[in-house]
């Protein structure tokens, strides 16, 4: 266990060292630059872009750049924000919370609600409920993220003035308020965006638990289990279940970064102050630093989630080994 | 609560440079941070009078090149130290320091030196005599407290405490700040001017139009600003019977700006558009107030010349010219245009009157206004093919002159001077590269008349529309919704909330 640890996380570095690397020479090569579009917007004449250009040491040779970065990384210093003027790292630091909030809630959503109604999907199969789970999850399937964002802000938010339609927190809150009113008014503003999000996620780890647990179903293992004597629900969950597990393990993997980056529309529509919104502004601003910095966390995320699932699958498959 | 789509990370005076000249910013610490004047209600920048005191009590003409400014006596900083001449100096010294803020060093480059004759008396020194020194003096930065920062060197103010908790002398102090969510700020109780009546400010971030309405109509905020079209936005908050809608003069034109150099070697005129004939005949071609209505409905006009609602200088100016695509046509075939093949198309000595007209993905304004400059181009046998470019990519190539048309949305600062930058030869954003050196004389009278002549800026603005170095499609006007349990608003155009203080609430 050890042994494969320490190859997997010198394996993560090598990934990672090359992700970044890849990631600094491409976005210096794709066109613009972060002050050429202050010159077009915001009339800066040349010997203000030209004196800024220093500041950010952007008229530094190309490996000199690199070299700064690489060492700043080394200090944990990812430098400073061109669009903010903060340093990046407390950008991200207080931006991922928010994220993590909500990407969290809506995995959270996916292998448990998602999850279940798979199963139950599979067990029923034919069934009249089958059929309609199967046509509801299609249906979230094909909503297209930021339309049922913008209806369900609308509706829920404005018209029947259920749920806050935008934002992170009421900062009308009172600053003394406790824990429960905040939680409360935390899950309040999360439920719209949670919502939009895992209308499309739940709909796909349905899709895929159903399928995963029909294929385990028809196992001869099964009949085994069964003339045992064991109840059908011991049946299901402790021997289909667990076995059907692996195709929505990998799909939590390849999720995990996308829930974090992935959700600018939604973050949009729901001025939720997340990563994503964050992300893609320092793509179109060319705010070098920050979208390092972004680009940097997505790529630990998705070895981190690389690892995470390997571990998973050890746990739930004894002949998996780690070594 | 304000609900508003920029965030405002630094809104302090002589930080906000490069990226972080942003609105939000500015707007911010026009809360915090008292100016020595404010901009009258006329908006007018030249000369000595128009302006109104804040931090200064009064000022005084001493020649053509000295003014001097009283401090108010009982201004003071929110930690109760009072405001002196000390303050005003480190803050000049560090704003006209191109090192730590090209921006505002460019903007008072014409401060020859900035003296204290007392606690309470500054004295402004200026290289030569023009007509907007006192708007110089006072509307580009305001004072920082001294006693806080001046043993602090400059590269270290940004990573310091006072950054996050910021000590101003404003109407409003600062309370907190959550990132990407909003700004909180709560009235100076013993504001010299008078305590604002309204206890608690807070600015909500969301940059998203959609999101920024539906806060309003739901009643998560009171005031939105500039609520963007299209039209069926406004109808939607207009309807809301707890809201009310304020129109503001804008800062912000856009116009389709002639190339007048060869993109594919700018060391050679543009072979269709340093034609002042096609130039002018495209201008004649477009019918401009249907644009602005397509897109604006009722809030916005046609520019007379290169100038914002915001500038003073629009005042008087006459008309712009109506569409006219028979003179256009006659216009073009006067001089070799003719569609010899049939297609649509002009063409002179084999040559198709075609062109690219480039603008940013991100402007859905542009995009639509674009799309039916084409169509009425089209009608007089010009052929526009619309590029739109991710905003980098976009900037770039304007920056560089690589574009036929460029549809440019500018925003402007309140003075007409600002315009040399663009319509000048040598003008650092003129990327056109358009060069009248009879404009240029116009703009150095209009900008050293110390009486500041309006006639004279009417016929720098005359000439640019004769010379037709871009067709001036739009000058909007903002329009802001505000909760009707509001009283006395006033929402200035050079800085929306600048007179907050002043507006009353219903308890």
């Amino acid at each position: 266990m050890r042994r494969w640890l320490l190859r997997r996380t010198a394996q993560a570095a090598v990934t990672l060292a090359i992700a970044i690397t890849l990631l600094f020479v491409l976005m210096r090569a794709a066109p613009g630059d972060p002050l050429s579009r202050l010159q077009g917007d915001r009339l800066l004449s040349r010997e203000e872009i030209a004196s800024l250009r220093e500041r950010y040491g952007l008229d530094q040779p190309l490996l000199t750049q690199f070299g700064a970065f690489v060492g700043g990384l080394a200090r944990g210093d990812l430098g400073v924000s061109i669009e903010y003027g903060r340093p990046v790292t407390s950008l991200l630091a207080e931006r991922l919370p928010a994220t993590l909030q909500l990407g969290g809630a809506v995995i959270l959503l996916n292998f448990t609600l998602g999850l279940w109604l798979g199963v139950r999907q599979a067990v029923r199969r034919g069934s009249r409920e089958d059929r309609w789970l199967t046509v509801a999850s299609l249906g979230g399937y094909a909503t297209p993220s930021f339309w049922l964002g913008l209806v369900l802000a609308w509706l829920v938010g404005v018209k029947w003035g259920l749920l806050p339609p935008a934002g992170h927190s009421d900062p009308l809150l009172d600053s003394g308020a406790g824990f429960l009113e905040r939680t409360v008014d935390l899950l309040r503003h999360l439920a719209l965006p949670v919502l939009t999000l895992s209308a499309v996620t739940i709909a796909t780890t349905m899709r895929h638990q159903r399928n995963a647990m029909l294929d385990v179903l028809r196992d001869p293992f099964m009949l085994t289990a069964r003339a045992k004597g064991l109840s059908e629900r011991a049946v299901t969950w402790r021997h289909a279940w667990r076995n059907a597990l692996f195709p929505v393990v990998t799909l939590f993997g390849l999720w995990l970064p996308i829930l974090v980056t992935g959700s600018v529309f939604v973050e949009a529509v729901f001025a939720w102050p997340g990563l994503g919104s964050l992300a893609a502004a320092a793509v179109g601003h060319r705010d070098y630093p920050l979208l390092m910095g972004a680009a940097l966390l997505t790529a630990v995320l998705v070895v981190a989630a690389s690892l995470l699932t390997d571990l998973v699958y050890a746990l739930l498959d004894p002949r998996v080994r780690l070594s | 609560m304000i609900v508003t789509g920029g965030e405002a990370p630094i809104p302090i005076p002589t930080l906000m440079e490069g990226a972080q000249a942003t609105l939000a910013n500015f707007e911010v610490a026009d809360q915090l941070f008292l100016r020595l004047a404010a901009l009258g209600p006329e908006l007018i920048t030249s000369g000595d009078r128009g302006f109104l005191p804040l931090l200064a009590r009064e000022w005084t003409r001493r020649d053509s090149v000295t003014l001097s400014f009283d401090l108010d006596p009982r201004a003071r900083w929110h930690d109760g130290v009072p405001v002196t001449a000390r303050d005003v100096l480190f803050t000049m010294a560090r704003a006209r320091d191109q090192a730590i803020s090209p921006r505002l060093a460019g903007l008072l480059r014409h401060i020859r030196s900035v003296s204290a004759e007392s606690d309470r008396r500054i004295v402004f020194q200026f290289s030569h005599p023009y007509a907007e020194q006192l708007y110089d003096a006072t509307f580009h930065v305001a004072p920082l407290p001294a006693h806080l920062l001046a043993a602090l060197p400059p590269q270290e103010l940004r990573r310091s405490a006072f950054m996050s908790n910021p000590v101003g002398n404003g109407p409003y102090r600062w309370v907190r700040s959550v990132p990407g969510q909003f700004l909180e700020l709560a009235a100076n109780e013993s504001f010299f001017r008078g305590r604002p009546d309204i206890d608690r400010v807070l600015f909500r971030v969301a940059a998203d139009p959609d999101a920024r309405i539906n806060l309003l109509l739901s009643g998560e905020a009171d005031v939105m600003d500039n609520i963007p079209p299209p039209p069926a936005n406004l109808e939607r908050v207009a309807a809301h019977p707890d809201l009310r809608l304020v129109r503001v003069p804008s800062p912000a034109i856009g116009y389709l700006l002639f190339n007048q150099r060869d993109p594919r070697d700018l060391s050679r005129p543009h072979p269709i558009l340093s034609d002042i004939n096609v130039r002018q005949a495209i201008t004649l071609a477009l019918d401009r107030k249907k644009l602005v209505r397509a897109v604006f409905g009722t809030h916005g006009e046609v520019p007379f010349g290169p100038v914002s609602a915001l500038l003073w200088v629009r005042h008087g100016a006459p008309p712009p010219l109506a569409q006219n695509q028979a003179m256009a046509r006659d216009l073009l075939s006067d001089h070799g245009w003719a569609d010899r093949d049939g297609d649509g198309t002009l063409e002179r000595a084999g040559r198709p009157l075609r062109l690219q007209l480039t603008l940013p993905n991100t402007s859905a304004i542009r995009r639509q206004l674009a799309l039916l400059a084409q169509e009425q181009l089209r009608q007089v046998g010009i052929a526009v093919e619309v590029v739109q470019l991710e905003w980098a990519v976009y900037a770039e190539r304007r920056n560089a002159g690589l574009f036929d048309i460029d549809f440019n949305a500018a925003t402007q600062d309140p003075s007409p001077s600002g315009l040399t930058q663009s319509w000048s030869c040598g003008g650092g954003s003129n990327v056109a590269k358009y060069c009248d050196t009879g404009v240029d004389s116009l703009l150095e009278r209009a900008i050293r008349s110390r009486t500041g002549s309006r006639d004279t800026w009417h016929t720098v603005l005359r000439r640019i529309e004769e010379d037709a170095p871009a067709a001036f499609i739009y000058a909007p006007t903002y329009v802001f919704a505000v909760h009707r349990r509001f009283r006395d608003v006033a929402i200035r155009p050079e800085s929306s909330w600048i007179a907050l203080w002043r507006w009353s609430v219903d308890r």
